[in-house]
C-alpha cells in the first residue's frame, strides 16, 4: 500500500516540475544551521547566522565583490564632491519589492534614516552625517560633517548595515527588530515562512530585479535557481556532519578543524573554506577593575601568553590557522606587521618581572569564557595554564553565553573575556574601534587616530594610519587577537555554482542542485 | 550480623552480581587511589600528542587537549563515587526525612506528601535543568540537584514503608512502654529501615549517574574542567569516527558500572525483608 | 466512585496552584536579561531598561506571576520573548514531534518489554530468565545519547536506512513516510525504558503469581498458559497500565537529550534552547503544561485503579 502512495506522489510531483520548472534548476536547498537567529531585521542584529539567511531577501546600496571592494547593488551609481562632503547616490529604477511597490528614494531615505539611527553600525557613518535628502525619485544626497573615507565600505556591509525596506514598515521602527510580516525586500528570495524551532523557509522572488554584469563575488547577476531555501537549527555539530553524509542536508556550517582532514578526504562531501577567516579576541576591561588604566599590566599579560598551543588545541590542523598577529589576515590590502612583535611571546619570566613594575600583587583577575562556542572555551583553558605560569591569579568564569553577554555589559563583573569576530573588509567595523563596545577603549589616542583614519578617502594614508592604530592596540592593550581561524563548512557534492571558497557568508543565488 | 556473613548471604549463588561488586570495588579504589595510580596530570594540556591512539604511554589513548585519557579516566572514578554518594546522601537524608516523618505524624504528612507530589510531578531531567542554570555549574550544585530529584520517589518510598511499619505490633509495644517520638524514630523504625534504604540508594547511585551524564552531555552539568565520564563523552563527542577511543572507553565505564550498581542493588533487594519488596519496584 | 473522584480533583486545584507558584519561582530566579540577550551587543543599557520596561520585568515578581496566572487561566500563555509568538502557538509546533515520538517509543517499548517480561516471569529461574533479567538491566545501563551516537553512525551514516537528524513534519511531502525520522530516536529513547518495563512486567506478575486466585486457577487443572495470560498477566495489567501512564508523561521531557542528538524540533529540545535564550514565557508554558499532564494523568491512575481493582482501599 505505501508503496504505491510514493509511486503516486512521486509521479504528481514529477508532472508538476516538469510543467513549473521554466528556466530554473528547482529543487529545494537544505542548509543545516548552528541554531537559530534572534530576527532577521539585517539593520539592527549583527549574528552571522542572521546573515547568512537574510541577505538572500535584503540588499543594500553597495555590496562585495571577490576582492573585496564595494561594488553597487540597488545603487547604480555615485558622486562625491571634491571637498569629500557631498556624496550623491543614484538609484536603479525598476527595483521590486516583495510586496509588489516599486523602490524609490523615499524607501532608501526612511531605511538610511533608522539605520543612522537605531542600526548596529549606523552611528559609525551617521555620527559624521549633517543630512541625508532625497533629492529625486531615484536619487539620495548625503551632506557629511567632515570627508568620511570608509562610506561605501560601511554601506556595503550589510551585517547590521543599511538593508533596504520600504518606507511603510520603516514608519515606527526602532530599535527592536521589525516582526517577520514585515520581511520585505527586494532579494532574490523572499520570506515565506518561520516555524518556530524548526525550519525558516524563503522561496524565489518572481520579479526580482537583478543587477546587471557577470557575476562577481556577491555583486554582478544573481539567479534564484532554487525554488525553496530552507535553514534548518541542527545544534549538534556531529549530527550536522553526520546527516549531510547522510544526504539529509545539502549544506552544514561551521564544522571543527579536527573532521577536516577527514572530510576532505570523503569523495561524498565538498568541503568549503571560508574565504575571510574569523578571528578570536580577549577584551581588558578599560573601564573598571586593575586593567582599567594599566596599560604596563596589560602588556604583561599579553607577553605571558604564546598563541600557538591554543590555536592547535582549539582548531586542530595547521591549514586551518595562522598564528597571525596582524589584525587583518594575510593578503588584505589592511595586513601590516605593526606591533606584531608583541603578538604571541609566551614568554612567562619577562611577564612575571612587567607584572610587579606594573604594580600586580597577586589579585583575581576575573575571565570569562563560554561554553557554548568550543574553541572559545579550549583556547581559554590554554591561556589560563600560560597565565598562570607566570604568576598571574586568573578567576576562569564559565558562563553559558547568555550569562556571558549579560555580565559582559556590567563594568564591575569581569576584567577579561573571550569572544570571536568575523572577517571585516574594512578596520573601521572592528568591533574594538567602537568606543560603546564591551571593553570600553576610548583612549585620546585612539581618538586622534580613528578621526584621521575616517576623515581620509586616500587608501593608501588610511593603510598607513591603520598600521599605526594597530601599534596603539599592542601598545595599549585594549583587546589580544588570538589568531586567524579559517572556518569551514560542508556541502553535497550535487551542488552546482558554489565556488572553491565562501567569501563572508554563504550565498545560494547563481546555484543549484 | 558482620560484614561477610552479611555479603555472603547476599551474592550466594549471584555470579553476575558478584563480579559486578568486584568492579564496584575496583571503582571506589581508582576513586581514593587516582592521584597514586595516574599515570598523568588529567589537566596536563599537550597540544603536539593530541588525538593519540591508545598504545603505550596512553592505554587509552589522548583527546583533543592532548590530555591522557586513561588518567582522566581514573579521576572520573572519583566523579562517579561523589556524585554517586552525594546524590544519594541528598535524596535519602530529604526525602527519608519527610517520608518517614510525614508516616509517623500524619497530620504533617498530609500536608508534605501534597508538597512531594506537586514536585514529583515536576518532570526530573527538565527541573534539573532550571535548577543548574540558576544555581551555575558546579560539583556541589550537580549533587544538590540530582539528589533534589531522587528525594522525592525515596520520600514516597520511605512513606509507604514506614506506614506499614507503624502497624506493626513493636510499635505499639514501644508506645505502651512510654518510649518517645525520638526513641520509637531512631531505636525502633529507622533501624528496620536500613535494608531497603541500601537498595534505594544503589539504585539512586546508579541512576544519578545517567542523570549526571545526560546533564553533562546538554552542557549544564558538572563544569568542564572537571575530569568525569560524562564530560568526557560531551567534550568529546564530535571525534566519534576520528577518535572513537575517545568515546567507547568513557562511554562503556558509564555502562558497566552503572550495570553493576543494578546488579548490586537487584541482589540487595532480593535479600531485605519481603515486606517492603513492593515498594521498591526500582527508583 | 461519585464522590471520590469528586473528592481527588477538588484536591488537584491547590496541587496545581502551588505547582504554578514553583515554575513561575524557579524561572524567574534564573539570572540573565532576556532583553538584553534579545538587542544583542551594541545595546546600550537604556535601550535595554526600555524594552525591559516594555515586557513588564520591570515590576514585581508578585505582580508579574498574578498577570500569568490570570492570563494562563484564559487559554493565554504569553508570547515567547524570542520568536514574538504565542507561546501556545510555539509549543504547539513541536507538540507533533514529541508526541509522535512519545507514542512510538511506547509501542517498541510495548512490542518489545510486555513479551519479554511475560516470557521472564513464566520461566521464572531459568537461565532464559537469567539472560533476559540481565539484558534488561544492561540496557537500562546505557546513556541515551552514547546509543543515539551509536545508532546514528550505524544506521544512517553507514548503512544509509534511516535519516540521520530531523522530523519534517506529517503535514509536509513524504506524509506518513516521515515517520522514519522517528525510528532511530524512538528506539534510542525505548531502550532503557523497555528494560524498566521488563523488570516490573516480571516483579508484578511474580507477585500475582502468588496470589490465591492463581493457586486456585491451577488447582483447577488450567493450562499454563491460560492461566498466565488470563489470571496473571490481567490482574498484573492494573499497575503496568499505570506505569504506562507515567512513561508517557516522563518520556516528553526525558526525551530531551534523545531531541538534542537527533535534532529533532520537540518540546524537550525548545525547553533547552529556551533557558540558553532566557525565553521565560516558553519555559513556564512548557513546564507546565507537562505538570498538569502528569497531574491528570496521576488522577486518572487513581480513579482507574479505583475502578478495576475493588480491593483498592478509598482512603
Amino acid at each position: 500500500m505505501k508503496l504505491k502512495t510514493w509511486m503516486k506522489s512521486a509521479l504528481a510531483v514529477g508532472a508538476l516540475m516538469t510543467l513549473t520548472s521554466g528556466a530554473y534548476a528547482g529543487g529545494m536547498l537544505r542548509y543545516a544551521t548552528v541554531g537559530e537567529p534572534p530576527s532577521l531585521d539585517q539593520q539592527v542584529v549583527t549574528s552571522d547566522l542572521a546573515t547568512t539567511i537574510a541577505h538572500h531577501m535584503f540588499e543594500g546600496l553597495y555590496t562585495f565583490n571577490a576582492s573585496n571592494a564595494p561594488v553597487p547593488l540597488l545603487a547604480s551609481g555615485e558622486t562625491v564632491s571634491a571637498d569629500g562632503k557631498t556624496i550623491v547616490i543614484s538609484l536603479r529604477e525598476g527595483v521590486k519589492f516583495h510586496n509588489g511597490q516599486a523602490m524609490t528614494s523615499a524607501d532608501v531615505l526612511a531605511s538610511l534614516k533608522r539605520w543612522g539611527e537605531f542600526g548596529s553600525r549606523g552611528s559609525l557613518i551617521f555620527d559624521h552625517v549633517e543630512s541625508v535628502e532625497a533629492t529625486g525619485d531615484f536619487e539620495i544626497t548625503m551632506k557629511l560633517n567632515e570627508p568620511f573615507g570608509p562610506w561605501k565600505n560601511l554601506m556595503a556591509f550589510i551585517n547590521g548595515g543599511p538593508a533596504i525596506y520600504p518606507a511603510s514598515v520603516m514608519e515606527g521602527a526602532t530599535k527592536e527588530p521589525i516582526s517577520p510580516d514585515n520581511y520585505i525586500g527586494t532579494g532574490p528570495y523572499k520570506f515565506n515562512a518561520w516555524e518556530a524551532n524548526r525550519y525558516i523557509e524563503l522561496v524565489r522572488f518572481d520579479d526580482y530585479a537583478s543587477p546587471a554584469g557577470t557575476a562577481d563575488g556577491y555583486g554582478g547577476e544573481r539567479v534564484a535557481d532554487f525554488d525553496t531555501l530552507r535553514f534548518i537549527p541542527v545544534s549538534d555539530v556531529g549530527t550536522r556532519v553526520a546527516g549531510l553524509r547522510a544526504g539529509d542536508y545539502d549544506y552544514a556550517e561551521s564544522i571543527p578543524g579536527d573532521l577536516f582532514a577527514g572530510l576532505d578526504a570523503d569523495s561524498s562531501v565538498k568541503t568549503m573554506l571560508n574565504g575571510g577567516p574569523i578571528f578570536g579576541l580577549v577584551f581588558l576591561n578599560s573601564s573598571d577593575g586593575p586593567l582599567k588604566e594599566n596599560f604596563a599590566l596589560r602588556r604583561a599579560i599579553q607577553t605571558a601568553i604564546d598563541k600557538t598551543p591554543a590555536l592547535q588545541v582549539a582548531i586542530g590542523p595547521e591549514g586551518l590557522w595562522r598564528a597571525n598577529g596582524s589584525f587583518a589576515p594575510e593578503g588584505s590590502v589592511w595586513a601590516t606587521t605593526s606591533g606584531t612583535e608583541n603578538y604571541s611571546r609566551g614568554d612567562a619570566e619577562a611577564a612575571k618581572k612587567m607584572a610587579l613594575e606594573a604594580g600586580y600583587d597577586g589579585q583575581p583577575i576575573k575571565f570569562m569564557v563560554s561554553t557554548n562556542y568550543p574553541f572559545h572555551y579550549d583556547s581559554a583553558i590554554v591561556y589560563t595554564k600560560q597565565l598562570a605560569q607566570a604568576g598571574f591569579n586568573i578567576d576562569l568564569q564559565v558562563y553559558d553565553w547568555a550569562t556571558l553577554i549579560e555580565k559582559r555589559a556590567q563594568p564591575d563583573q569581569w576584567d577579561l573575556f573571550f569572544t570571536h569576530h568575523c572577517f571585516v573588509p574594512d578596520p573601521i567595523l572592528i568591533s574594538v574601534m567602537n568606543d560603546n563596545y564591551p571593553g570600553w577603549w576610548a583612549t585620546p589616542e585612539k581618538k586622534a587616530l580613528k578621526d584621521r583614519f575616517t576623515a581620509s578617502s586616500d587608501p593608501a594614508e588610511r593603510q598607513e594610519i591603520w598600521a599605526e592604530i594597530q601599534a596603539l592596540i599592542y601598545e595599549q592593550v585594549p583587546t589580544m587577537k588570538t589568531g586567524d581561524v579559517y572556518t569551514y563548512n560542508i556541502a553535497s557534492p550535487k551542488l552546482n555554482g558554489l565556488g572553491e571558497q565562501t567569501l563572508i557568508w554563504p550565498s545560494f543565488w547563481n546555484v543549484s542542485k | 550480623m558482620n560484614a561477610v556473613n552479611f555479603l555472603r548471604a547476599t551474592f550466594k549463588g549471584r555470579k553476575l552480581a558478584t563480579v559486578g561488586f568486584i568492579w564496584l570495588c575496583l571503582i571506589a579504589l581508582a576513586a581514593i587511589a587516582a592521584p597514586l595510580i595516574a599515570p598523568f596530570d588529567p589537566l596536563e594540556i599537550d597540544p603536539v600528542g593530541r588525538l593519540a591512539k591508545p598504545g603505550w604511554p596512553n592505554l587509552f589513548g589522548t583527546d583533543h587537549f592532548g590530555r591522557d585519557t586513561f588518567s582522566r579516566a581514573i579521576y572520573g572514578a572519583r566523579m562517579t563515587v561523589i556524585i554517586g554518594m552525594g546524590s544519594v546522601i541528598v535524596a535519602l537524608v530529604a526525602g527519608g526525612a519527610v517520608g518517614m516523618l510525614s508516616a509517623y505524624f500524619t497530620r504533617l504528612g498530609h500536608f508534605l506528601m501534597r508538597g512531594v507530589d506537586v514536585l514529583m510531578a515536576f518532570p526530573a531531567l527538565l527541573m534539573a535543568l532550571v535548577l543548574i542554570t540558576l544555581l551555575e555549574r558546579s560539583v556541589y550544585n550537580t549533587i544538590l540537584v540530582i539528589g533534589i530529584v531522587y528525594a522525592t520517589t525515596t520520600a514516597r518510598i520511605l512513606y509507604g514503608m514506614t506506614l506499614k511499619l507503624k502497624g506493626e505490633v513493636f510499635v505499639d509495644a514501644a508506645i505502651c512502654s512510654g518510649a518517645g517520638h525520638n526513641s520509637i524514630l531512631f531505636r525502633h523504625i529507622l533501624p528496620n529501615l536500613v535494608s531497603p534504604l541500601l537498595v534505594q540508594a544503589s539504585f539512586i547511585f546508579a541512576f544519578a549517574q545517567l542523570q549526571a551524564a545526560a546533564l553533562d552531555f546538554l552542557g549544564l552539568g558538572l563544569p568542564p574542567e572537571v575530569p568525569s565520564w560524562g564530560n568526557m563523552l560531551s567534550e568529546e563527542r564530535i571525534y566519534i569516527t576520528r577518535a572513537p577511543w575517545l568515546l567507547i572507553y568513557p562511554g562503556m565505564l558509564i555502562v558497566l558500572s552503572v550495570f553493576s550498581m543494578n546488579l548490586v542493588g537487584d541482589a540487595l533487594r532480593d535479600s531485605i525483608d519481603p515486606r517492603f519488596k513492593d515498594d521498591i519496584a526500582g527508583v | 466512585m461519585l464522590a471520590y473522584s469528586i473528592k481527588r480533583l477538588l484536591t488537584l486545584i491547590p496541587t496545581l496552584l502551588a505547582a504554578s507558584i514553583l515554575v513561575f519561582l524557579f524561572v524567574h530566579l534564573i539570572p540573565g536579561d532576556p532583553a538584553a540577550i534579545l538587542l544583542g551587543d551594541t545595546a546600550t543599557p537604556e535601550e535595554v531598561a526600555q524594552l525591559s520596561a516594555e515586557m513588564g520585568f520591570d515590576r514585581s515578581l508578585w505582580v508579574q506571576y498574578m498577570l500569568w496566572l490570570g492570563n494562563v487561566l484564559q487559554g493565554d500563555l504569553g508570547t515567547s520573548i524570542f520568536f514574538r509568538e504565542p507561546v501556545l502557538s510555539v509549543i504547539g509546533n513541536g507538540a507533533e514531534t514529541s508526541i509522535l515520538l512519545a507514542t512510538m517509543t511506547m509501542v517498541w517499548i510495548i512490542i518489545i518489554g510486555l513479551p519479554i517480561g511475560i516470557l521472564s516471569a513464566t520461566k521464572h529461574g531459568t537461565w532464559m530468565d537469567q539472560l533476559t533479567s540481565s539484558g534488561a538491566m544492561l540496557a537500562a545501563s546505557i546513556p541515551t545519547f552514547w546509543l543515539g551516537l551509536y545508532l546514528i553512525m550505524i544506521f544512517s551514516v553507514y548503512l544509509g536506512w534511516f535519516p540521520s537528524s530531523g522530523f519534517p513534519s506529517l503535514s509536509d511531502e513524504g506524509g506518513l513516510s516521515n515517520l522514519r525520522y522517528l525510528l532511530l530516536p524512538s528506539l534510542t529513547l525505548a531502550a532503557p525504558n523497555a528494560a524498566l518495563i521488563v523488570r516490573l512486567v516480571r516483579a508484578s506478575m511474580l507477585d500475582v503469581a502468588r496470589e490465591d486466585h492463581v493457586r486456585t486457577a491451577r488447582a483447577k487443572g488450567l493450562h499454563p498458559s491460560r492461566v498466565a495470560i488470563k489470571h496473571i498477566f490481567r490482574n498484573a495489567l492494573i499497575s503496568v497500565a499505570a506505569a504506562f501512564g507515567f512513561t508517557f508523561a516522563a518520556l516528553i521531557s526525558e526525551a530531551v537529550v534523545t531531541e538534542t542528538v537527533f535534532s529533532l524540533p520537540g518540546i524537550g529540545r525548545l525547553v533547552v534552547q529556551s533557558i540558553l535564550r532566557r525565553d521565560y514565557p516558553v519555559i513556564q508554558g512548557v513546564i507546565l503544561i507537562i505538570v498538569v499532564l502528569y497531574m491528570v494523568i496521576n488522577l486518572l491512575v487513581d480513579l482507574a485503579y479505583a475502578r478495576l481493582d475493588p480491593r483498592v482501599s478509598l482512603k
